[in-house]
């Protein structure tokens, strides 16, 4: 009621479904980005690969990606999808897309990572026998790992905002929850308002860490 | 091709290197990059328990020579065999050739985010997979030999450059290699520092290790080498006996070289 239509009264009141909508945001991010790093880690690694039925699929993958919207490739794995047979359900499907999302943009921050690590560093390991793997495993990934720590917090705080599309094949998620809430009370400010205050109140702490990461990367450098 | 295969089936049986056989033996070795041909034609033989110094102005292709013993260069014609073995058969299993070949670099290529006892470990973990408590113990021999058994339990970065090359001989003989490459391992270090490396490796040199060295220390090689050669233009322009080298060169351009850096 007060100055620009803020109704605190009516935040307060729906401020635990909020929360219960920014509980599966999160879910949904952790676990897209879990799978995304393992997608992001293997399709890196193909990337740079000197064969080409490994780095040439890992590239169109990549392409593909970053080259259509990500609402579209939601709409393509939920809508899609059981047109060959395949029906996920909601959460499963949102899982999906993002995962495959951001999978291909953690693999371009895993080809960097890898590519950041010094030649003498392959050359040492592969001078004591080890093969390609145990030195990916024992001797450039630890290092890489280490490098992309800060470029995997920004994309999980990317997803996590970016995971509101999901709310279009109707997850119950943070901003779904806020319109559930504008077409129940038909205000749409307090809600959609509340709902990015919430985002605020994650993304904000989020990248505070990732930058306190870079810092101390950069002092131990 | 179809000569090189008969070369091969020829020397494939020597695998009796104990007198006087070479363990390392190079035959029309010829490796270019793109273009730019590095080594034209490289002949050289090397006994076990030989100290081999390589001498040449920058460029000489004194680091491809001994890159491509441990195949870190593919050579483009001739062979190198090692222990009796051509290195470069389709059938060579190139991770055990390596741990017969140990390497040495200029800039130390320790692995920063493990401590000095893990460096030294990770190859007799996982390639030879020797039991921990055994690889552990004798790395500690090896730190102790390289005088260094006080910092098993630190990280690269804690240790000077001397101390951090030192180090990676020991992780390099950790393998229990037959050979050692050497390529310009004091160059990156402070004058002050490269005295204690030098006495690492002619201890070694004295426990008979075979040893291909490329430095620009000239004591090192007077007092250590068992032979030196001298590059120039990707061939072997001079080869002889420390001492007639220095005091003796033949080639105008060891010459010119000998007298530049005495
Ligand atoms: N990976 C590479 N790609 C292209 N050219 C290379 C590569 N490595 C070496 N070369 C070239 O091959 C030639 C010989 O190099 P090499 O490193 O063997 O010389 P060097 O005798 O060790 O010299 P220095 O004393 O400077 O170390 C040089 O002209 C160098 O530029
Ligand atoms: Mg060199």
């Amino acid at each position: 009621m007060v100055g620009l239509g803020f109704q605190i009264d009516l935040f307060v009141r729906i401020l635990p479904e909020l929360l219960r909508g920014a509980a599966i945001t999160i879910q949904l991010t952790a676990f897209s980005v879990a799978i995304g790093t393992l997608i992001g880690l293997f399709m890196g690694i193909a990337r740079i690969s000197h064969y080409k039925i490994f780095s040439v699929p890992s590239a169109l993958y990549v392409e593909f990606i970053r080259g259509t919207p990500l609402l579209v490739q939601i709409m393509i794995v939920y809508y899609g999808l059981p047109a060959l047979g395949l029906n996920l359900d909601q959460y499963t499907s949102g899982i999906l897309a993002l995962s495959i999302n951001s999978g291909a943009y953690i693999a371009e921050i895993f080809k960097a990572g890898i590519k950041s690590i010094k030649k003498g560093q392959t050359e040492a390991s592969i001078s004591l026998g080890l093969n390609y793997m145990q030195t990916m495993r024992y001797v450039i990934l630890p290092q890489a790992t280490r490098n992309i720590l800060p470029a995997l917090g920004n994309e999980f705080i990317a997803l996590l905002k970016d995971s509101s599309l999901v709310s279009v094949i109707a997850i119950s998620e943070l901003l779904r929850r806020g319109m559930i809430v504008y077409s129940r009370t038909y205000d749409a400010w307090t809600p959609l308002l509340g709902v990015a205050l919430i985002y605020l109140c994650i993304t904000i702490p989020l990248s505070r860490a990732v930058q306190y990461i870079e810092k101390r990367w950069e002092i131990l450098d | 091709m179809i000569k090189n295969k008969t070369i091969r089936k020829k020397l494939a049986p020597i695998s009796n290197n104990s007198n006087g056989h070479p363990i390392i033996k190079m035959v029309h070795v010829k490796k270019s990059f793109g273009d730019l041909v590095v080594l034209k034609d490289i002949n050289l033989e090397i006994k076990k328990g030989e100290v081999l110094v390589v001498l040449g102005p920058s460029g000489s292709g004194k680091s491809t020579l001994i890159r491509c013993i441990n195949r870190l260069e593919k050579i483009e014609e001739g062979e190198i065999l090692v222990d009796g073995m051509d290195i470069y058969s389709p059938d060579m299993d190139v991770h055990k050739l390596r741990t017969k070949v140990g390497m040495v670099f200029q800039q130390f290529n320790l692995f920063p985010h493990m401590k000095v006892l893990d460096n030294i470990i990770l190859s007799p973990l996982k390639v030879k997979r020797i039991p921990k408590n055994q690889a552990k113990k004798e790395a500690l021999e090896l730190l102790k030999k390289v005088g260094l058994d006080d910092k098993f339990n630190s990280y690269p970065h804690e240790l000077s450059g001397g101390q951090q090359q030192r180090v990676a001989i020991a992780r390099a003989l950790a393998m229990n290699p037959d050979v050692m490459l050497f390529d310009e391992v004091t160059s990156a270090l402070d004058p002050e520092l490269v005295k204690g490396v030098l006495e690492t490796m002619k201890e070694l040199a004295k426990m008979g290790m075979t040893m291909i060295v490329v430095t620009h220390e000239m004591g090192f090689a007077k007092e250590v080498a068992d032979r030196v050669i001298f590059m120039d233009e990707g061939y072997i322009i001079e080869e002889n006996e420390p001492k007639e080298i220095f005091e003796n060169p033949q080639n105008p351009r060891t010459q010119a070289f000998i007298s530049k850096i005495l």
